[in-house]
Order: C-alpha cells, then sequence, then structure tokens
C-alpha cells in the first residue's frame, strides 16, 4: 500500500546498514554471551554480579587469555524482563556465541528448551532446582547449592536451633518464578524428614512500600522465624519492619539476601539474623578472595564496596573459563556440546575457599550441594557454622 | 485489638503519603484541567535529590529539604512554560501522553545520574517504634500523619484567606472570567505546578524514609489515581480524605485477608466509583448528557 | 489546505470510494509491496525479529487507533487486551492443542467480549475519567492472569509449542514473517475498509460530535461499545499472533510499559489515520531496536552501554514530547506536507 512506503524505507535503510551479523571468527578469539539484570527488580544484587563477570574476562584476558584466546564478552541489561531476555538470547546466538552467562530463574526456565536445541552451554545466576538434572535440561548448569537445597538446609538449621520443639516459620518470597522455586520443596522437606515445622508462604509483591499487613499475619501464626527468598533491598525493608514492629522473629535469607547490601539497608534491623550464604562474604579470610580484591585494588576499588556478588560473578565466570580451557587443551573446537562435556568432565573446581569445590555430573549440573551459615554480629555477617549439608 | 490499631496507623500513614501526592495532583488539575502522569516521578525526584544532598553533598537536612525543594519548584516551572504551554487547546489525549512521556524522561534521568543501586535514606525522620496502644509503631509514620494534617491546614488557608489562592480558585472556576478580572493564568499556573513540586518533595521524603531511595517509589504514583478518583478530582480535601481511605482499604485487606488482593483492591474500588460516583466524594459535578 | 488529488474527477460512487484514485498511486502501492516483499531476503536476522515485531505491532496499533483516533475514546489499557488475546491463544494451544487458527478466533473473540466489557465505563465517562477507567482496568487484568494460576500459570511462563497450520510447522523468522506480514495487510485492509462503511462513520461522528451524533440517529451506546469491541478484536489477534510467534508468554509483555508503547504509537504515527497507526508502530519499534544494536558496537565500560535501558526509556519518553509539542499531528502529517510540497511544486499551497 502507499501507506507503508515511507517506513518500510526507513527500515530498509536500517537494515542495510547495519547488516547482518557474522559468525563468531573461530580461530582466535571466544565468543560469550552475557545476559544481565542491571535495571529492574533484581538489579541491587544483578549489577555487582555482572561486573564480577566481566571484570574476570577482563582479568584472564589481560593474562593472556585461555590458552592464547582471548574471551570476547558481549552483555546487555534486559531488566529482569522475560520477553527482553529472549529476545537479547535470539540476538547473542546470531551473534555467534558459544556460551551464555545468564541470569534470572524466569527467563532462564523460559529458555531451556531454545538452549537444548540451539546447544548453547548457559550458565545462570538462577539456582533453581529445575535446571538441574541434565537428562531434562542437558545445556543448564549453575554454580551454587539450588534454592531448593539452600532451603532444606535452611529449615534444618532452624529444627536444630529449636532443639525438636515445634516451631513455626513463615516463608517471604519473591513475586516470580524465583521466589516460588523452593517453595514446594521446603514442604516436602519438612514432612520427608517429620521436622517439628509450621511452614506458611508469604509473597512480597513488587513495589510493596511496606511489610506490616503481613506480618501481622505472621504474628498470628506465631512464627519465629521468617525465611527469605528475595533480593537484598526487600529483604532489608522487610528486616526494618520486624524491627520497628517489635516482632521476635529470625530471618534466615537464601543466598540473595544474605549480603552486604542487606546489611547496609537494614542497619541495625539486621542484627542477630542469618544466611544460607553459599559464596564466602567479603570478611572471610581465605586464598580465594586474593584475585579478585587484587583487581579491585588495582582500580582504586574494594572488595567490601563491590559485595560478595562481585566474588560470585567472578567465580561463576572462572568455572566456565575452565571448562573452555580443558576443551583448547584437548584439541578439539570450542563449541557449545564440547564445552558442555568437559564441564561434566571436569575434576574438582577449587575456588580457593569461597566457596566448597564445584563440581558438575553428567547426570546433574548443580554445581555446588553445600553451603555456610553466616549471622549479623558487630555490624557483618560472620561465620557461624562450617559446610552444612540439607 | 494491637493489630486493628497497628493496621491503622499504618493505613494512615500510607494514606497520608498518597494524601501528599495526591495533592499535588490535584493543584494541576484545579487549576489548569491537565493531568499529571508524571507525579510518581516528581516523588522519585523529591526522595534523591534530598538523599543526594544530604548523603553526597553532606548538607544539613533542613538545607537538604530546602534544596529539594527549590528543585522541584524549579522543575516545576520548567515544566509548565516549556511543555504544557505549548498544548493549550490540544484534545486531551495529547495532554495526557506528554506527562506520560514527560514520567517516562524524568525517570530515565534519575536512572542516569543515580543508577540503579538502592540507598538507604538519612536518618534525620526518626524512625523508632512507640508504643500507641499496645501497639508498636514507627514514629516516621506519625510524622507522615502529623506532616500531612499541617499542609491540608496550610491549604485551606492559602485558598481561603490569600490572594494567590483565591486567584487559583478563581482561575479554576473560569478562566475567561478571571482573566477579565486582571487576573494573571500564566502566574498562577506556574504556582500551581510550583506547589505541586514541593508537596511532591515532602510526600518523596517520607517515602523514602520508610522504603529506601529507589526507582520503585515512582510505582506508588499510580495508586495516586484511585485517590483522587475517590475523592475528587478538584478538592484538595478530598485527596486527604482519599488517601485516608485508600490506605486503610489496602491495610487492612492485606492484614485480614491477604493472597496479594491488596495489590489491586485499588483499582477495583476506583472502577466501583466510577461507575457510582463519578465525580467523587468532593468533587465538582459536571452536567454530561450520554 | 492542500489539495491532494488535484485535477481528479469522478464521475461514479464507485470511483469516489475507491482506494487509489491516480496512477502515481497505484505505483506507489506497487513499490511498497515489491519492498515487502523483498525485505525478508535482505534484512539480517536481528532485523527480521524486529520486522515481525513490527507487523505484530502493526495489527494492535490499527486497533488502538480505531478506538482512539476514530471514535475519540481513550484506552489506556491495551497491554491488558493484548494479555487475554495471547493467554486465549495460549491456552488453547496448550490445553486443548487445537488448530492455531481456531486459538486465533478464540483470541479475537475473547478478546473483543473483555474489551467491551471495560468499555462500559466508557458510555459514561469521557475523557481523562475514561483513561483512569481504562488504567485500572489494566492493573485489574495482569493481576487476574498473575493470580489464576489455574488457567493462566500464574507468575510462571506459559510455554507453546511451536505452531503448525494444516501439517505445515512453522519455524524460523522468515516463514513467520510471510504469516505476520499477510495478517497485517489483512488488518490494513480492513481498517482502511472499515471507513468506507456506516460503522466507521459513525464512529467518526461520534469522536467528533456525539451529541450531534445521537440527534442525527447513530446510537451512542451502541457505537462505543462496538468501537470498544471491534477495536479489541484486533488487538486480540494481535495478542494471539504474540503468543503464536514467541512461544513464551509471561505477565511482563503486557504491562502498562506496552499500552503506553501502544499510545505512542499511534500519536507519533498520527490518530485517525491508518497509515499513521502503520508509520507510528515501525518507528517506536524500529527506533529502540536500533539503539540496542548500536550498543553491541560499543561493548566495554561505555556510558551508552551501561545505560542502555535508561536511554532507551529517555529517547522514548522524549520523541513522545517532542512529537506532541512540536508536531501533534505526528508521522502521517509530516509525510503528507512531504507529499504536498512536491506535488504543488513551484507554489506553496
Amino acid at each position: 500500500m502507499r501507506l507503508r512506503t515511507g517506513a518500510v524505507a526507513v527500515l530498509l535503510a536500517l537494515a542495510l546498514t547495519t547488516g547482518a551479523q557474522g559468525a563468531a571468527d573461530g580461530s582466535s578469539s571466544i565468543k560469550i554471551g552475557g545476559i544481565f539484570a542491571l535495571t529492574g527488580p533484581t538489579s541491587d544484587v544483578g549489577v555487582p554480579y555482572s561486573e564480577g563477570v566481566k571484570a574476570y574476562v577482563t582479568y584472564i584476558n589481560g593474562r593472556g587469555g585461555i590458552k592464547g584466546r582471548k574471551i570476547d564478552f558481549i552483555s546487555q541489561d534486559y531488566a529482569y524482563n522475560v520477553a527482553r531476555g529472549e529476545q537479547l538470547y535470539s540476538q547473542l546466538k546470531s551473534n555467534g556465541v558459544v556460551a551464555i552467562q545468564g541470569w534470572g530463574t524466569a527467563d532462564t526456565e523460559a529458555l531451556r528448551t531454545r538452549v537444548n536445541a540451539d546447544r548453547i552451554p548457559y550458565m545462570s545466576a538462577s539456582y533453581a532446582a529445575t535446571l538441574i538434572n541434565a537428562q531434562e535440561t542437558p545445556y543448564n548448569f549453575f554454580v551454587a547449592p539450588s534454592y531448593s537445597t539452600q532451603m532444606r538446609i535452611a529449615l534444618r538449621f532452624i529444627a536444630d536451633q529449636s532443639k525438636g520443639q515445634q516451631t513455626e516459620v513463615a516463608v517471604f518470597h519473591h513475586d516470580s518464578p524465583f521466589g516460588q522455586s523452593p517453595l514446594e520443596d521446603g514442604k516436602r522437606y519438612i514432612q520427608d524428614k517429620s521436622l517439628k515445622l509450621g511452614y506458611k508462604t508469604y509473597t512480597m509483591a513488587a513495589g510493596a512500600t511496606d511489610y506490616t499487613a503481613q506480618l501481622t499475619q505472621v504474628q498470628s501464626q506465631g512464627a519465629r522465624w521468617i525465611i527469605i527468598q528475595n533480593v537484598s533491598t526487600p529483604a532489608a525493608a522487610l528486616a526494618r519492619d520486624i524491627a520497628r514492629l517489635g516482632l521476635n522473629a529470625k530471618i534466615v535469607c537464601l543466598n540473595w539476601c544474605g549480603d552486604e547490601i542487606f546489611v547496609g539497608l537494614a542497619g541495625r534491623a539486621a542484627v542477630g539474623h542469618y544466611t544460607v550464604q553459599p559464596w564466602g562474604t567479603t570478611g572471610l579470610k581465605v586464598p580465594g578472595l586474593k584475585a579478585p580484591s587484587a583487581y579491585l585494588a588495582s582500580r582504586g576499588k574494594t572488595l567490601g564496596v563491590a559485595s560478595l556478588h562481585f566474588v560470585q560473578g567472578w567465580y561463576t565466570m572462572a568455572v566456565m573459563s575452565k571448562g573452555i580451557e580443558r576443551v583448547i587443551a584437548s584439541g578439539k573446537t570450542v563449541d557449545g556440546p564440547n564445552l558442555k562435556s568437559a564441564l561434566e568432565t571436569m575434576p574438582k573446581f577449587s575456588t580457593g575457599g569461597v566457596t566448597p569445590e564445584v563440581k558438575f555430573t553428567p547426570r546433574t549440573h548443580e554445581g555446588l550441594h553445600s553451603s555456610r551459615i553466616f549471622q549479623v554480629i558487630r555490624g557483618r555477617f560472620r561465620q557461624v557454622t562450617g559446610y552444612r549439608i540439607p | 485489638m494491637s493489630t486493628f490499631v497497628q493496621l491503622t496507623v499504618t493505613g494512615l500513614s500510607n494514606g497520608a503519603i498518597l494524601a501528599l501526592a495526591a495533592l499535588g495532583f490535584v493543584l494541576i488539575y484545579k487549576s489548569s484541567a491537565v493531568i499529571n502522569f508524571a507525579q510518581g516521578q516528581f516523588l522519585l525526584i523529591g526522595a534523591y535529590v534530598v538523599w543526594a544532598l544530604t548523603a553526597d553533598a553532606g548538607l544539613h537536612w533542613s538545607l537538604a529539604v530546602l534544596g529539594a525543594v527549590l528543585v522541584a519548584i524549579v522543575l516545576g516551572l520548567l515544566v509548565e512554560r516549556l511543555i504544557l504551554r505549548p498544548l493549550v487547546g490540544q484534545p486531551i489525549i495529547s495532554v495526557i501522553m506528554v506527562t506520560i512521556g514527560l514520567a517516562q524522561v524524568l525517570g530515565a534521568l534519575v536512572l542516569i545520574i543515580w543508577g540503579t543501586t538502592p540507598r538507604a535514606f538519612p536518618d534525620f525522620i526518626p524512625s523508632d517504634s512507640v508504643d500507641l496502644l499496645g501497639a508498636q509503631v514507627g514514629e516516621s509514620r506519625l510524622w507522615a500523619i502529623g506532616l500531612v494534617g499541617i499542609a491540608l491546614l496550610a491549604f485551606a488557608l492559602f485558598f481561603t484567606r490569600s490572594r494567590h489562592g483565591i486567584a487559583m480558585r478563581a482561575v479554576a472556576d473560569d478562566q475567561q472570567a478571571a482573566l477579565a478580572m486582571g487576573i494573571s493564568v500564566r502566574r498562577v499556573f506556574a504556582l500551581a505546578w510550583a506547589l505541586a513540586g514541593v508537596s511532591a518533595v515532602v510526600g518523596g521524603m517520607l517515602l523514602a524514609s520508610l522504603v529506601g531511595v529507589s526507582s520503585e517509589i515512582s510505582g506508588f504514583g499510580l495508586l495516586v489515581f484511585p485517590v483522587v478518583i475517590l475523592g475528587g478530582l478538584d478538592s484538595v480535601l478530598g485527596a486527604v480524605v482519599g488517601g485516608a481511605v485508600i490506605g486503610l482499604l489496602t491495610t487492612y485487606t492485606g492484614g485480614y485477608v491477604g493472597g496479594g488482593l491488596e495489590t489491586v483492591i485499588p483499582y477495583v474500588a476506583l472502577v466501583l466509583i466510577l461507575l457510582v460516583k463519578p465525580y467523587g466524594l468532593f468533587g465538582q459535578a459536571r452536567i454530561e448528557r450520554v | 489546505m492542500a489539495a491532494t488529488t488535484t485535477g481528479v474527477y469522478h464521475t461514479t460512487y464507485t470511483a469516489d470510494l475507491a482506494l487509489r484514485h491516480t496512477k502515481l498511486e497505484y505505483v506507489r502501492l506497487a513499490l511498497t509491496l515489491a519492498v515487502v516483499v523483498v525485505l525478508p531476503f535482505v534484512a539480517s536476522p536481528y532485523w527480521l525479529t524486529v520486522l515481525n515485531q513490527i507487523g505484530i505491532a502493526i495489527v494492535g496499533a490499527i486497533g488502538l487507533n480505531i478506538l482512539v483516533g476514530y471514535t475519540g475514546q481513550i484506552s489506556l489499557g491495551q497491554g491488558g487486551f493484548l494479555a487475554v488475546g495471547a493467554y486465549t491463544a495460549g491456552i488453547v494451544a496448550t490445553k486443548t492443542g487445537a488448530s492455531p487458527l481456531l486459538g486465533i478466533l478464540a483470541a479475537v473473540l475473547a478478546t473483543a467480549l473483555v474489551g467491551a466489557f471495560f468499555g462500559l465505563p466508557a458510555l459514561r465517562l469521557k475523557g481523562l475519567y475514561l483513561a483512569i477507567a481504562t488504567l485500572a482496568s489494566q492493573q485489574i487484568i495482569i493481576w487476574v492472569i498473575t493470580h489464576w494460576e489455574f488457567v493462566t500459570g500464574g507468575v510462571d511462563a506459559l510455554v507453546l509449542e511451536p505452531v503448525a497450520l494444516f501439517g505445515w510447522t512453522i519455524t524460523g523468522d522468515t516463514q513467520w514473517y510471510w504469516v505476520i506480514a499477510g495478517f497485517a495487510g489483512l488488518a490494513t485492509l480492513v481498517g482502511t475498509n472499515l471507513f468506507r462503511t456506516g460503522l466507521g462513520r459513525a464512529f467518526v461522528a461520534i469522536r467528533d460530535q456525539d451529541i450531534a451524533a445521537e440527534v442525527v440517529g447513530v446510537d451512542p451506546m451502541r457505537y462505543k461499545l462496538l468501537a470498544f469491541a471491534v477495536s479489541s478484536g484486533f488487538v486480540g489477534l494481535a495478542g494471539a499472533l504474540t503468543a503464536y510467534w514467541t512461544q513464551i508468554l509471561t505477565w511482563e509483555r503486557f504491562t502498562l510499559d506496552v499500552s503506553i508503547l501502544y499510545l505512542a504509537m499511534i500519536i507519533v504515527g498520527g490518530l485517525g489515520s491508518i497509515s499513521g497507526a502503520i508509520y507510528g508502530a515501525a518507528f517506536m519499534i524500529a527506533l529502540p531496536a536500533y539503539l540496542q544494536q548500536l550498543s553491541f558496537r560499543f561493548q566495554g565500560d561505555s556510558f551508552f552501554v551501561s545505560n542502555l535501558p535508561a536511554l532507551q526509556l529517555l529517547i522514548f519518553g522524549a520523541t513522545i514530547v517532542l512529537f506532541l509539542v512540536f508536531e501533534p499531528k505526528g508521522m502521517a502529517r509530516i509525510w503528507q506536507r512531504m507529499k504536498d510540497y512536491f506535488r504543488l511544486w513551484p507554489f506553496r499551497y
């Protein structure tokens, strides 16, 4: 129609100027994609994580790359929006990336069939239990105990702390697949192990300004323990509301809210709360923190300010790097299926004490299976237990 | 009983903040018949500027608030002059869309200047707990209720006693007649936007002291609509009453019913009000057939 | 006012009502069709995806324009109606496995019904009250979708199987391009023809002077509801296409931001004009896509990359504001002025 000439001409011009994106240059650099949440709901933890991933790439490229081959890392923000994440994935794919560092549960779960069909190893910051089984999701990996495993560890800790008495537990979670991921498994764990724990879930709506209304329900439930499956900012707001109401309840944060951001935002309200944090806090004196803090120091920053999620991103990328190194060492081309088997057959990868040793198997792609528990004492999360399993 | 007190105080204080945001909205509508979809972003800018002046520049909080008020006034004046004035006489959809566009621009500017990391609001609004009838209540919430009461009183006096306030009411009533009486309609518009900016700063500040300084605050702006529809788009008293009602309704639903219903109940209430009493409790009804 | 088809005399009613009057217009039409046909072969994969998005948006924008531009009603509930169409199609596909055509039909009908229902306040309210009512309907629809887990899966994504039509599975963006272009063309044709019928003229009458229209015999109640229903039907089609094309449905695709995006499309494109809807849809989708493509070139710590979403938002908002302040009638008007300039040269008017 005459009506469309203008619009179509514009599009034609755009299409021709930007042109087709060619496939990766196979002989020198290795293309890796990154889908990060730099704005939007989980950006408070997403930004430091992404910086850690990119920092590791810069670090390894600065040392000559992986066996002489540099990493070409292309990443973008998807604002925790599944539609945008999916679009970004298509773009990265057409850009010829070999593997992807992903982020959120909702989009990783939504993309798993495509990732499988496209055979692109996808290492996510989502630790949902649905991504573990290598039969169902052969190309999804994550370097952590799953949310369900963390939930089980938390419940057992609470049961131990209650010394066998009947205790009520309230579970506050993000309103999304990420938040809902461990809920069912938690309930089942209580039944399987016959733990004397009451279990009630509460949704933390996005944009909620206070949780007073739900906390009054928690009061009537009589809960003494509150598990939070959410990121730091809403968790800190919840902690402040708990303190304000004078509620006698202890928080156990799962990994995404147990960090410096939580302590900083909650201030006095954070004292005495726990976290199941598989990634060591930046206050730990472990050799694994040397490399990232040296890197940050050379840029005039400190680890404490960058937060533990920086280290998390750093080592997640390091694991993928190790897999790539093994593929190159064995003389094969660096592509999806080869990287997948390299990761699955890798010997235990040490992060220098930041986490337990990382190990995938051809059956499960859950990199870690245990976690330390930390408590806020004198203004910081400090380790109170060794590595615990469910 | 203490649950009830708890919920009531929370509901009233949330409602008070809503009322502050709604006050700015009503002022703009009352004088220039423009719906400001960017009210949430005004709240956001208010909160961030106060935070930036206190935490970043290290000023005393009174100076920071003053600074934020100045920024809000300037912003209001700029918006009125550069964006709304060229749109006089355009169909209402255009005016609505331009404020929506403005909302996006302001939100984006805040993101660019201050980034996405949420920040803790400086502690000058006391946030300790106070015992009220057996329930623990945050002091900042009581402050919110108090401030709104003062604001209401101030506006009531302004509109009835001061010349500028009466001029504003005149312009809202009939622009032509006001012009004929020698009232500068342009100045009245500018004043309305400036005052809206001020109420946004105070509202944003209070909100940030409760939830922290982050882009979440602008989402609060959408809740202003049920408030002003309930109270009446051109009534200051309506904004306050509407705020209280919506605040209480949301909190009671959250506390006694739960299940996420509290996020949608203001909008259901809005639709019901529109079907039953579209001009709200205190709004001026316009006679129109069909 | 510029005369666009001077020197053209009609001698029959049919000739008067025709969509094209001069030979030049037919030539332009042929050129456009040629470009549409050639495009998928020259565009890169990324831009092909964008073109598909534009095609779907064209369907939705035409629907919204019928409601806002031609009937003068305001609707901020576009996102919610898209969601109704998409989820209807998605649920039909996943729960019953029926043919996608049936899914599309169900989506169109369901959305038309829901649209008519939420159009009921339009009978009593006008202008901004209607805008606010539709805003509420948007929020309510999204809430229902995220909480009606039994039917929609709640906050989880609804994943669809690839669409198969008469045994032929549509795979890849190029194949989808033909399907979507087909539907977009159909929507354009129906939209343009709508305003040659009595129904369309009734809509315009309501926009211009609804009280006078009633006097002349146009029942506002009936036609306003019909406007909502027809417009929502188009939107439902767009939603169903979104569901089948992306195969991953989440509520995040249908938030208030999407409603605002569609309104921006028709305002930037030009209210009350089908071609305006098309230009606006293309522009408002291509612009952020182009920015994103640019940012891939500038990897690294540059300001552009780390602030991309904020910049996209900024440019989006600025586009709306600038168009409304400087050219309120949108791109259609700009195009019209360009054509008039050449047609009337060397005269000014």
